[in-house]
């Protein structure tokens, strides 16, 4: 009787002792293979490089700390308890019949109030560091997201987005990505960014800035943010982070940080720049020197190609066109309620846009003036349904 | 044959389908309700496929940007509003009648069209595929992407969505009407509401959240298809609309959604939890405050899904978010100890349970992140947030769902399930659940956004993502054991019995299957436990009467 009492206590005494002996191996493998170290590191957000994000990240600390203490004490007491309370054999009586502990209630009512009036109140406090907008900033930069790309319009000290008399911006920047597109910051400045969107909600989100805010039509959003004075020649990946249609993971933009003088002399030099050539057309419009030419006319008439979609396919493949004279493609969408445009490429599907048509969906034609083109070939798609393709031969 | 009113002649059935389809019977309505669930279980699994398939590898393999589109959106339409929101309410359906000792819903024919209008959501919402092409802006279907074709190069699809909506939103309401009207004034005598089973409380409180907060997405979703259909104006700013409206209309609905697809989800954990520990729910009036608290504070959080917009009050929907951490937390707690020193049971029922606390928990903490309005800059709309939401309505309501069908199945059918298979299908589960879910945590916190199709191969979200994948598909393997349980188990199973759990309540005091008129005689009802009660009399509470 004693004997076969104290096996009964001498199994789960050997569960025990395993499982720790488990336990130890799977954490010291952990820890000196480093994967433990990586692991906990990949639950916590990128290093901030701006001052509001570094404070967020303080904060993140704080909240990761307590979840992690209440994760595994809650997460540790439901195993043990699973563990330790299984049915065995001699479990022919009924268990003590608790109905509950109004004591217990209460500790497990206030304590956990306590905690989240805590997370409640610091989260508060580095809010008021965070989202902020000053009347004073240094560097003044709107940002426009529109489908599918960024637009970084840099503007005057003097900008204000709700005066009446629209400012115009010093320079447009106008290539999202790239060593020489993309948004470009002084460090250590206050700057202040306006979010407007022309189309659809946008959001702006750089991981490293551990922010995002959202670019809504109709409405302008800003806020104040300083780089980090140490970071001046980093490259930061931005990205949309807000479904905004089709073309949504292709709204990537590169954040460059710069030391104050050489952002002051790269703008000032950009300035020069725009000025000295007048500004570029806005996407998709055709080139400032044609206009709508009236048809029949002997000088340039230009080429009016046909294309239709027809079955989520182009009825014709091939397009042939004279080089440096206007090309407008009138464009038959015959697949009803279903979406197509025409996007064309420089070369390869890809590459540079040299023009993207507008979606839209059948049963309905548009007529696109892509402008002239230099000779070469030019592959396009239906930017919807990516395995529409044609290309258009330009001699 | 002498036949009275109450019990109709067998020549009436004119075959077992006719009986099916034209039924009042809340037990077949409730089993038809999970069958259809089921059914859109599997097009939103097979939807998730496609979409893990697509993130497998950077690099667009099978679908279009506008297919992928499609498929999230579609994944999550039918997931929420045909697989989870019905799967609990055909539950409700089935049980809560017999819980409260009554012998029908109260009104049985409202019963069979809120059933019926669901399959027909569906097909709408599948006609889609065949018309053009889905709605493809998001389950969200924020303005102004839903707003017209252009934008989200969504064509009929997108009206077809508004309205499969609708009726799954008026399905939901007479739905509602017809749980209050039950539990009001169809319990049986002694079956006061301080000793209705837990269940039956969270149906009760899901059913006034979901009759406060429909109409306002309904008027949401008519408001979307005037903009979009005859020039109105509600939210496109280009004619002077306000696409923030939307979202505050939306989220007013969508917020509390999210409690009911996790609130009878708790109740069925607090049915199986007693039953399989011999031990009474701990703290039984808490958890009934607890869970009216949830639902309550959910009708005052639901701006926290736009923390970034800048357009909410942001210190207030902070606290109250942070708040429902608390009766959350109550639940938890009363949980645990109701295992506590109690003669644990494993059987696949408490398995699932078990993955429904041990996840749900998980779900509940990474809440709290969200609640954290800067630490919420930096998370919302990542994968982080996809993490969240399918740890708190997988592993919390999926895991669930599976606890409470392998526990009513005997009920249902007469029939017991087989404990390896289900015990094969808990282990798979759970570790595929884990292995597509919880990388998402460290995409998110890297900054991968959600709802992109593509990525770069120099983000270094490679891995993650595969492995996230190869979970995906191991969640689709553990369906195999599960189906194959369910034929083997009505074709060969076990029979149940009455009362095959010892349970506590008052479905087991019939027979398996119930007759359809429910009960012949019932116990007396002195506590929230009857049946334990006629079990153990030296124990019981006093006779009332």
């Amino acid at each position: 009787m004693s004997s076969s009492s104290s096996a009964r206590r001498s199994r789960p005494g050997l569960i025990w002792v395993a499982t720790l002996i488990v336990a130890f191996v799977v954490v010291g493998a952990l820890y000196v293979s480093g994967a433990g170290v990586r692991i906990v590191e990949s639950l916590y957000p990128p290093p901030a490089v701006t001052d509001q994000g570094a404070d967020t990240r303080e904060l993140y600390n704080v909240v990761f700390l307590i979840a992690a203490v209440i994760f595994l004490l809650v997460e540790g007491l439901l195993v043990w308890t699973i563990i330790a309370y299984r049915r065995k054999p001699t479990d022919t009586e009924l268990p003590p019949q608790t109905h509950g502990n109004s004591v217990a209630e209460i500790i497990w009512t206030v304590i956990p109030t306590l905690i989240v009036a805590f997370l409640f109140v610091i989260s508060w406090q580095t809010l008021n560091k965070v989202d902020t907008v000053t009347a004073t900033a240094e560097t003044k930069i709107r940002a426009v997201a529109g489908q599918f790309q960024w637009e970084f319009d840099y503007m005057p000290p003097t900008y204000d987005p709700l005066a009446k008399e629209p400012v115009a911006p010093l320079y447009v920047e106008y290539a999202p990505t790239g060593a020489e597109g993309g948004l470009h910051i002084p460090t250590g400045r206050t700057i202040q960014l306006y979010l407007t969107s022309p189309d659809v909600i946008h959001a702006f989100y750089v991981p490293q800035f551990l922010f995002k805010r959202d670019v809504v039509p109709g409405r302008i959003n800003a806020f104040a943010f300083n780089v980090q004075a140490d970071q001046a020649g980093q490259t930061f990946r931005g990205q949309c982070a807000e479904l905004c249609g089709i073309g949504h993971k292709d709204m990537l933009f590169d954040v460059h940080a710069m030391e104050g003088a050489a952002f002051d002399a790269w703008l000032a030099d950009k300035v020069a720049q725009a000025s000295a050539t007048p500004a570029p057309p806005p996407s998709g419009g055709p080139a400032p020197s044609g206009g709508p030419a009236p048809s029949g006319g002997a000088a340039g008439p230009g080429t009016e190609l046909a294309e239709t979609a027809q079955n989520i396919a182009f009825t014709t493949t091939e397009l042939t066109a004279p080089a440096n004279s206007p090309i407008t493609i009138k464009f038959d969408n015959q697949d009803a309620g279903t979406p197509h445009n025409i996007k064309i490429f420089k070369d390869s599907i890809g590459g540079q846009v040299v023009f993207d048509g507008k979606i839209f969906p059948g049963v309905a034609t548009e007529t696109y003036d892509v402008g002239p083109l230099a000779a070469g070939t030019y592959p396009f798609e239906c930017f919807v349904h990516q395995n529409m393709t044609g290309t258009l031969t330009v001699q | 044959m002498a036949t009275t009113t109450l019990t109709p002649a067998a020549s009436s059935y004119r075959s077992g389908l006719y009986d099916w389809v034209t039924t009042t019977d809340h037990k077949k309505i409730g089993i038809m309700y999970v069958i259809n669930s089921f059914i859109f279980f599997f097009v939103g699994g097979v939807l998730a496929l496609a979409v893990r398939s697509e993130l497998a590898f950077p690099g667009m393999q099978i679908l279009t940007p506008l297919g992928y589109n499609e498929s999230f959106t579609m994944h999550a339409t039918f997931m929420i509003f045909l697989f989870v929101i019905p799967m609990l309410a055909g539950f409700g359906n089935y049980v809560v009648p017999l819980q409260i000792g009554a012998p029908d819903m109260a009104f049985p024919r409202i019963n069979a069209l809120s059933l019926w209008m669901l399959p027909l959501a569906g097909i709408l919402l599948l006609s889609g595929f065949l018309t053009g092409g889905t709605a493809a802006a998001g389950w969200t279907s924020y303005a102004p992407l839903s707003e017209d074709h252009a934008l989200a190069a969504t064509g009929a699809g997108q009206d077809l969505w508004i309205v499969a909506l609708i009726l799954i939103g008026t399905s939901s309401i007479l739905g509602a009407v017809n749980f209050l009207v039950t539990i009001f004034k169809m319990r049986a005598p002694g079956m006061t509401l301080f000793r209705m089973p837990i269940m039956v409380w969270t149906v009760l409180v899901t059913s006034v959240l979901v009759l406060m907060a429909t109409p306002v997405i309904t008027s949401a979703l008519i408001m979307l298809f005037i903009d979009r259909n005859y020039g109105g104006a509600f939210f496109d700013p280009r004619v002077g609309g306000d696409p923030i409206l939307y979202q505050n209309v939306f989220w007013f609905y969508s917020h509390p959604a999210v409690y009911v697809m996790i609130l009878p989800a708790m109740g069925m954990i607090s049915e199986i939890l007693p039953v399989f520990s011999r031990k009474p729910l701990f703290g039984y009036k808490a958890f009934i405050f607890a869970t009216a608290a949830i639902g309550a504070l959910g009708f005052s959080v639901w701006a926290h899904h736009m923390f970034t917009t800048g357009a909410v009050y942001l210190p207030f929907f902070s606290l109250m978010t942070f708040l429902i951490a608390v009766p959350t937390g109550v639940k938890m707690f009363n949980w645990i100890f109701t295992m506590w020193r109690g003669q644990l049971m494993f059987k696949t029922p408490l398995l699932f349970a078990f993955g429904f606390l041990s996840m749900f928990l998980i779900g509940g903490i990474n809440g709290a992140f969200s609640a954290s309005v800067p630490v919420d800059f930096a998370l919302h709309d990542t994968y982080w947030v996809v993490a969240h939401l399918h740890y708190v309505l997988f592993g919390g309501s999926v895991f669930g769902i599976m606890a409470g069908f392998y526990y009513w199945f005997p009920k249902m059918t007469g029939r017991m399930m087989n404990e390896t298979l289900g015990k094969v299908q808990f282990v798979i589960m759970f570790i595929g659940f884990n292995m597509t879910f919880f990388p998402m945590h460290e995409l998110g916190l890297a900054g991968m956004p959600r709802r992109i199709a593509d990525y770069s191969s120099t983000a270094g979200w490679n891995d993650l993502n595969l492995v996230a994948t190869i979970g995906g598909f191991l969640i689709a393997l553990s369906m195999l054991p599960f189906l194959w349980n369910i034929f083997l188990s009505l074709r060969s199973g076990k029979p149940a019995g009455d009362d095959p759990w010892e349970g506590n309540t008052l479905e087991w005091a019939t027979s398996s299957p119930p007759p359809a008129y429910n009960f012949d005689r019932l116990p007396d009802i002195r506590s929230e436990r009857p049946l334990f009660d006629a079990r153990h009399p030296s124990i019981a509470p006093v006779s009332d009467h």
